[in-house]
């Protein structure tokens, strides 16, 4: 173990996994504590960077730091996405549509977002509780890695860590850090 | 001159009616023919719907389905029984309520269960793949990777139709048979846990081998074939890494290329979802194969490379009719070779040895997944 961990490419596992981790805290803290700050904190942590991401679209206008069609495969957070396009469900890029719960934790990949030039790691969470939504599939495999590393393969129903069981409806695309 | 009248009166010829028919559902013989293949369907638009379709390869018929429930992976074909094993999921509610897990037996001439063993509600929902259960090479324990997403397998007694244990696989993934009594599976460092059972399928050991391959730089395809003792896995960049299963444990065995330098500098590589497959008897092995960047490891081919196994060499290549993402072949003196594609619902039918193409089965369930053949 230790030869792995002293691998460099392994630094960058080590981090998706850490903000998988962080995140995943934030979620479970999120169920328990209404309108959790630390909650708050981190949704306006991403604000500065992509406005349209967390906050209303309408009071900004459109966002060129986060250009392209969240409902087309080609929008640049779904780099390794595998699944129906939430967007397309009556979800949004970060939002799982009514009456469906967004899997506690999922799979992470980085991808580059050409309107800022950063690389985002981002959270692909499926929601679930529903049939499948139909709509929109798209399958891209940046950086995707087979079943052996979950955390890094869109190979998984992710909705089995959800409360509401493995009936996988769509997926998201959330930003939840900067690649660093 | 009848049927002159008959042609004047303007209608056909007045022959005896046809005799009534009674109702009745067709049976099929005990034992599966030699080019029969099963056609899993995991049915992505309607994951509660999974299917497994089983087609006469020689005539392109379709002989019978079974219904198999939610997240479907694929049936398993017992050679000490006449029976078919099926893991399945089911919601009492269709996508809601409470999920049960069971391991379904079907009688193969009536395709109907006949046996159920209940099972923890744990396994794993992921895009179908061999490595998802498997059976001891006696048949007497089915092995089933569970993901919660805590990494386990269950184990189940097919002898005594009961569900044994779980067995904890932290960090490991999926199910590789090695033996009477010992499987391994793949962890994320690149290096195999390998289990052993005891007679009464409780744990016996687990041992974990140093990592044999870079998971990072180029992992292997979890989607790999058997020889005798070698699991054949392929690698992200075409490299082929024979695993070998010997009393001390499991060793990787000399390495080989699938592809030569200026092949891969073309960026033809092997993908799909079942991208390989080997007819034992001719020692043959086909692959999938694309031509794309590093990112498409589960692109559809266009063509199936064949390798002698023994001279670890390319020997043919066939040029697919449709693009195909799963092979599976026949393992007779004649061997048929079918390929189909999730994204399609078209089963294609080769002769395996010469690689000339025979027929298609069109329409055939909604996405299918991975193949299996007795």
């Amino acid at each position: 173990m230790s030869a792995v961990e002293n691998r460099p490419d392994m630094h960058k596992v080590d981090r998706l996994v850490e903000a998988l981790a962080r995140e995943m805290a934030r979620r479970i803290s999120r169920r328990r504590l209404i309108g959790s700050l630390g909650a708050l904190l981190c949704g306006a942590s991403a604000l500065p960077l992509l406005p349209v991401a967390r906050g209303a679209p309408a009071a900004t206008g459109p966002a060129v730091a986060d250009a392209g069609d969240p409902k087309s495969c080609d929008y640049w957070r779904h780099c390794a996405i595998d699944g129906f396009l939430c967007s397309c469900c009556g979800g949004s890029s970060h939002s799982c549509p009514p009456g469906t719960e967004a899997s506690a934790i999922t799979w992470v990949g980085t991808c580059h977002n050409p309107g800022d030039g950063h690389d985002y790691i981002v959270s692909y969470n499926d929601c679930c509780g529903k049939s499948s939504c139909g709509r929109c599939l798209c399958n891209r495999n940046e950086n995707d890695k087979p079943l052996y590393m979950p955390f890094m393969s869109n190979d998984y129903n992710w909705c089995a860590g959800s409360q509401v069981g493995i009936a996988y409806h769509c997926s998201t695309s959330r930003i939840v850090g900067l690649s660093k | 001159m009848l049927w002159a009248l008959g042609l004047l009166c303007g209608g056909p010829i007045a022959a005896a009616p046809l005799p009534n028919e009674s109702a009745s559902t067709e049976q099929l013989p005990p034992h599966p023919g030699p080019h029969w293949v099963w056609v899993n369907d995991f049915n992505f638009f309607s994951m509660a719907d999974g299917r497994a379709y089983l087609v006469d390869g020689d005539s392109g018929r379709m002989l019978g389905l079974i219904s198999t429930g939610y997240s479907y992976n694929s049936v398993l074909l017992p050679r000490s029984a006449d029976l078919i094993y099926s893991p399945e999921t089911y919601y009492s509610r269709g996508t809601r309520g409470t999920r049960s897990d069971v391991v379904t037996l079907y009688d193969p001439a009536h395709l109907q269960p006949v046996g159920e063993i209940a099972i923890p509600p744990k396994r794993s929902s992921n895009m179908p793949m061999a490595g998802a259960a498997a059976l001891t090479d006696d048949e007497r324990f089915l092995i089933i990777y569970n993901f919660t997403p805590a990494q386990s397998v269950s184990v189940i007694d097919m002898s005594a139709r009961k569900f044994v244990g779980e067995i904890e696989t932290a960090g490991c993934s999926l199910v590789y048979p090695t033996g009477r009594r010992t499987f391994f599976s793949i962890c994320a460092d690149g290096s195999l846990l390998l289990t052993t059972l005891t007679d009464a399928g409780a744990l016996a050991s687990r041992m974990r081998s140093a990592a044999l391959f870079d998971s990072m730089k180029d992992p292997l395809t979890e989607k790999a074939v058997r020889v005798g003792e070698v699991w054949l896995f392929a690698s992200f960049q075409g490299t082929m890494y024979p695993i070998r299963s010997t009393p001390r444990g499991v060793v990787l065995d000399a390495k080989w290329p699938l592809v030569t330098a200026a092949e891969q500098a073309q960026g033809w590589r092997t993908g799909g979802l079942q991208h390989l497959a080997v007819h034992r008897a001719s020692g043959r092995l086909f692959a999938i194969m694309h031509k794309g960047s590093l990112d498409t490891h589960k692109n559809p081919g266009t063509d199936l490379w064949v390798y002698d196994l023994r001279a670890k060499k390319k020997v043919q290549q066939i040029t697919l009719r449709h693009k195909a993402g799963s092979i599976v072949v026949s393992q007779d003196a004649k061997p048929l070779l079918f390929t189909c594609f999730i994204e399609s619902n078209v089963l294609d039918i080769y002769d395996a040895l010469s690689g000339s193409y025979l027929r298609s089965v069109d329409s055939l369930g909604q996405t299918p997944t991975i193949m299996v053949t007795p």
